[in-house]
Order: structure tokens, then sequence, then C-alpha cells
């Protein structure tokens, strides 16, 4: 057995370049929060950040200056209002970005994933998104005659993504929402994944349902716990919506954010002193006492490796 | 003005109850966040308990104890028959199976088109927002689409600054045949009041008690068509009222 673990701060170094195309996983939960910070902390530039609907880890990138282009269906604070920094980037044309639906992009994510050039959709024939920063081109159906918009494929250069838990082979298992994150991590060269929980290959092997990807696509492991807070893990902890509503009045203000990032981001070396700085009553106020509510049966006895 | 327990219904709870009522048992409803989630969670606890809930995060026939904060919020999933991914959510909106979406924008216009994207120029915004997320996909794809507005001049726009989501027809040409499956937008609903459209045209429908015509369409920039009968719809049933109050506060508004 190959062990995949290393540090994140490792992985990112050795994995992620400047002007790469980065496809950021999870969706409402297991974004990945302390690999996107890592990718600040080490002065990344020039990505080009994507996904369907993005979180408050994109603003932080823009405002860090990381990403010169986004691409994307949905870029705000979910539920809560806009992001502030890509809306003072684009008023200052700071950014590059393309505007896509979630559908289209979850689409030219599953595209990559397919190892083909495109899908076609019946989205994107009207309305102002096409001609404004995509293009969309038609494709005619060869058996039917209709008409579709081919969704062209996105194949990101490296995928970050955060989830429950893996083995330290880099069997990886996520549950609640997965969002797009499988056919992202699926499209992308590379994927760096963080989890909340290394376990023995038996464990996973028990229920290996709830794997989304195997070793061979996963390029690096790292153990980092409370990796997506503020977004939330099913499971072992949830969202703090708290710092999301925070966030929406600090990042109105450059000078605020900054102040942000500089606390919890530049001020910390990693993802351990981070959760000091958290503190044990927050991570209290976020964690529930469920424990597991039913087990299968897979009629066998899963084995170590 | 409608009244429940003796307090008058805000604007945002009218809207609620407003369009709840819309919803018809057994739909199957593809739910935006925001009042489109507030609206339905109150539909299902009241007289459509049938209805089938799905968010584009992938939660299916769900039914969330309170009040998501947004599409992918963990209390989305609680008591839901199905996680899938957005790719199997969507690929059911795309085959047609979905009756209902619902949908709520920063601007509508006289046809229903919806903006989300920006206002002022695309390039040079006034406000940049967070583009179409699903909205786009819903308002092609929905076999029907009800909408949910604040009564706001600013919203209501003769036209949009930008067309995100397709209504009924973007132009006095109308819409490319094909470039939409759905029927597109059924009904719109205002904290004031019901619109429908005529000839792919909103027009005032109905008002909710307390309200003339004229207040429904107070302040909009252009002459909107009425019905040659604008109906008072009846008052708020207390019951759905005291419901919402007791479980779907609006995750925001508690917070204020």
């Amino acid at each position: 057995m190959v062990s995949k673990q290393v540090d994140l701060p490792e992985a990112v170094a050795e994995h992620v370049r400047d002007g790469d195309v980065v496809f950021v996983g999870g969706f409402g939960q297991c974004i990945p929060f302390a690999a996107g910070h890592e990718l600040i902390r080490q002065g990344r530039k020039d990505l080009t950040l994507c996904r369907s609907g993005a979180d408050i880890l994109f603003d932080q990138l823009i405002e860090a200056g990381c990403a010169s282009k986004v691409i994307f269906g949905y870029l705000g604070n979910p539920g809560i209002g806009i992001s502030h920094a890509f809306n003072r980037a684009v008023r200052e044309d700071a950014i590059a970005y393309e505007d896509w639906t979630n559908f289209a992009m979850v689409l030219r994510l599953h595209a990559g994933a397919l190892g083909i050039p495109f899908i076609p959709a019946a989205i994107l024939r009207t309305g102002d998104m096409p001609g404004a920063s995509i293009e969309v081109a038609e494709v005619v159906c060869p058996y039917t005659g209709e008409r579709l918009s081919a969704i062209p494929a996105l194949n990101p250069d490296v995928a970050l993504v955060h989830a429950q838990r893996a083995d330290e082979e880099g069997n990886v298992q996520m549950w609640g929402l997965p969002g797009d994150t499988v056919d992202g991590a699926n499209a992308s060269r590379k994927v760096i994944v963080t989890v909340e929980e290394i376990v023995d290959a038996v464990v996973l092997r028990a229920d290996p349902n709830r794997t989304i990807l195997p070793s061979y696509r996963v390029t690096a492991l790292a153990h980092v716990p409370w990796g997506a807070h503020p977004s939330y893990v099913q499971g072992y902890y949830t969202r703090d919506d708290d710092l999301y509503f925070a966030y929406d009045k600090l990042s109105r203000s450059p000078e605020e954010l900054a102040a942000f990032l500089d606390d919890w981001v530049h001020g910390v070396p990693d993802r351990e002193a981070y959760l000091k700085k958290l503190g044990g009553q927050a991570k209290r106020r976020l964690t529930g006492q469920s424990g597991p509510v039913a087990s299968v049966s897979y009629g066998f006895e899963a084995r170590d490796v | 003005m409608s009244e429940a327990n003796g307090h008058p219904l805000t604007d945002a709870e009218r809207m609620v109850v407003g369009a709840a009522r819309e919803l018809k048992d057994g739909e199957i409803c593809f739910v935006g966040v925001g009042v489109p989630s507030l609206a339905a969670m109150l539909a299902k606890r009241t007289h459509a308990p049938e209805l089938v809930l799905i968010y584009e995060s992938g939660a299916i026939a769900t039914n969330p104890p309170s009040p998501p904060l947004s599409t992918g919020s963990p209390t989305v999933i609680e008591d839901c028959a199905m996680i899938g991914s957005c790719l199997d959510v969507f690929a059911t909106l795309q085959s047609g199976r979905f009756d209902l979406g619902l949908l709520s924008a920063a601007q509508i216009d006289r046809y229903g088109n919806l903006n989300s994207t920006v206002i002022g120029d695309y390039r040079q915004p006034k406000l940049r927002l967070v583009g179409s997320g699903g909205a786009h996909d819903i308002a092609c794809l929905a076999r029907e689409v009800m909408v949910i507005m604040p009564h706001d001049p600013r919203r209501f726009v003769e036209r949009v600054d930008f067309l995100t989501s397709p209504g009924l027809r973007s132009d006095a040409n109308g819409i490319d045949p094909g470039a939409v499956r759905g029927h597109g937008p059924r009904c719109v609903v205002t904290s004031r009041a019901r619109f429908d459209f005529e000839a792919g045209e909103l027009t005032l429908n109905a008002v909710f008690e307390g309200f003339s015509a004229d207040d429904a369409v107070e302040g909009f920039n252009w002459s909107l068509p009425r019905r040659g009968w604008v109906e008072t719809l009846p008052p708020f049933e207390a019951a759905a009222v005291a419901i919402m109050r007791a479980e779907i506060r609006d995750p925001i508004a508690a917070r204020q």
C-alpha cells in the first residue's frame, strides 16, 4: 500500500502552480477552506477558480489576489447576499469572469469527467448570458434535428476536495450533499483531498458505497480536522452561520476584509493554529451530539488491506 | 388589512402566505431559497402535504424542519427521502419531470424575464449580483414557473438590466421557438397582489385584501395591463399564518 498522506502545505506547494485552473469542491458542506487558505498563504497568483455554486472562499481568494479569473454559475454568500470582493473587482475591471448557470457548470465538469468535448443541453438558448462573457455554440442532434447548446467540457488542472474521511492510501468517503464535487474531481488532472479523519482501510471497505474517489484519482491526501469551517461537514460539525453573517458585513470594506485575512489566514501558520484561535466554545457550538442512525449489511466481512 | 391573532401581516409575510396558496398539492417543485422556500414549506404544512420539494443542492423530496439559510445548508436534508448530486437534480429538471420552479430575482420585467446578474451595465455594473445559479435552468426547463417578488418599483421594470432567466418572450417578437422547454411563468406573487400573463405580458390578476388595483402597481414605470375584473383574494387563513409564524421564520429576518 502506497500512502498518499502528506501535510497540506506540502500538497499545495507541490501540486498547485500559479496560473492553474482550480476546481473548488463542496456544495454548502465540505468547502475546502483550509486548502484555500493555504493557497493564500503561499501567495498563488493568476488562478482561475471554477465550480457551480461558489461560496465565500471565492470571495477570500479574489480579495487576497490569488484569482485572476472565475468561472461559475453562482458566486455569493449563499442565502445572505453578494460577493463583495467580486463586486469590487468587476467594477474595477480587475478580474476576468465567465457567467454560466449551475446546470451548465455541472455539465462542463461532467463532460470533462466523461472525457468528451461537450454535452448538448436545452439551456442557454436565449437570454443575455450567451455572448456576454461566454460563447455557447449550437449543435443539431444528428438523430432528431433538435437544436441544443453545446456546453463545453472543463478540465481543471487541480481539484481541491474536502470530505469526511479517507484511508491512508487515499480512498475517499463523503456523505451528505455531494454537489458537483465528484464530477469536478474526476474532470481534474490532479486532486488534492483534505479529510476530517484518516481511518483504517477496513472501516472504509465496510461501506464502499460511501466512497466517492478511489485512491488512483487522488494525488495527495492531508489530514485536516475542521478543514471546511465555516462551512460544515455532515456528521462532524454544522455550518457557522454567525460567521457567514459577520463576513457579509466585514467584507463590504476592503480594509476590514484585509484585516480578517490577516487574522485568520496570514496570521495562522496552519489549520491547527486556526482551530486554537477559533476556540473550544465555538467548536462546541458547532458540534452536535447525534450518533450513527442505521447501518447496512453487505453480506460480507470487511477485511483490512 | 389582513390580520391574524391581532398582528397585521408584514409585507414579507403576505408574500409567503400568498405564494404558498398558489401551490397545488402533489406538485413536484424545484425550490430556490429565500421566500420561495418559505412558501413551499408553508404549503406543505397546510393545504399541500403531498407537495414534493427539491433543492438544487441535491435534497430530494425533503421536508426541512426549519427554513434553510441556503440551498446547501444543513437543515435542507433533514427529513429528506434522497440525497442526490447536482447532476441528478438538474437531469430530472431537464427531462421535464418537475411541475413547477419557484424563483425570485433582483428584477422582473413586463414579460416575466428575470435578472439576477447585474444592476446597470454588464461590464461596468452599479452592482454585481450573484449570477444565475440554477435560475436560468429552472426558467428554461421546469414545466411552469412561479415568481415571488417584494412589491418594489426598483424591482419591477419594463426591461430588465440583464436577462438572466427567460420569461415568456424577450421582445415583442417573442423568443425563438425551441429556446425553452417549459411553459414559463404562470404567475407572479408580490406582497400586494397576484399577477399572471396575458399574451405573454405581465397582467394584474388579483389583489390581496386591503390593497387596490392601483396599490398593486404603485410606482411601476410602465402601464401594466389589468384583467377586466381584478378580484380581491380571500383573507389569509389564520391557521396558515400561525403555522408560518411558529415554524417558518425567515432565517434572515430572524437575525434582524
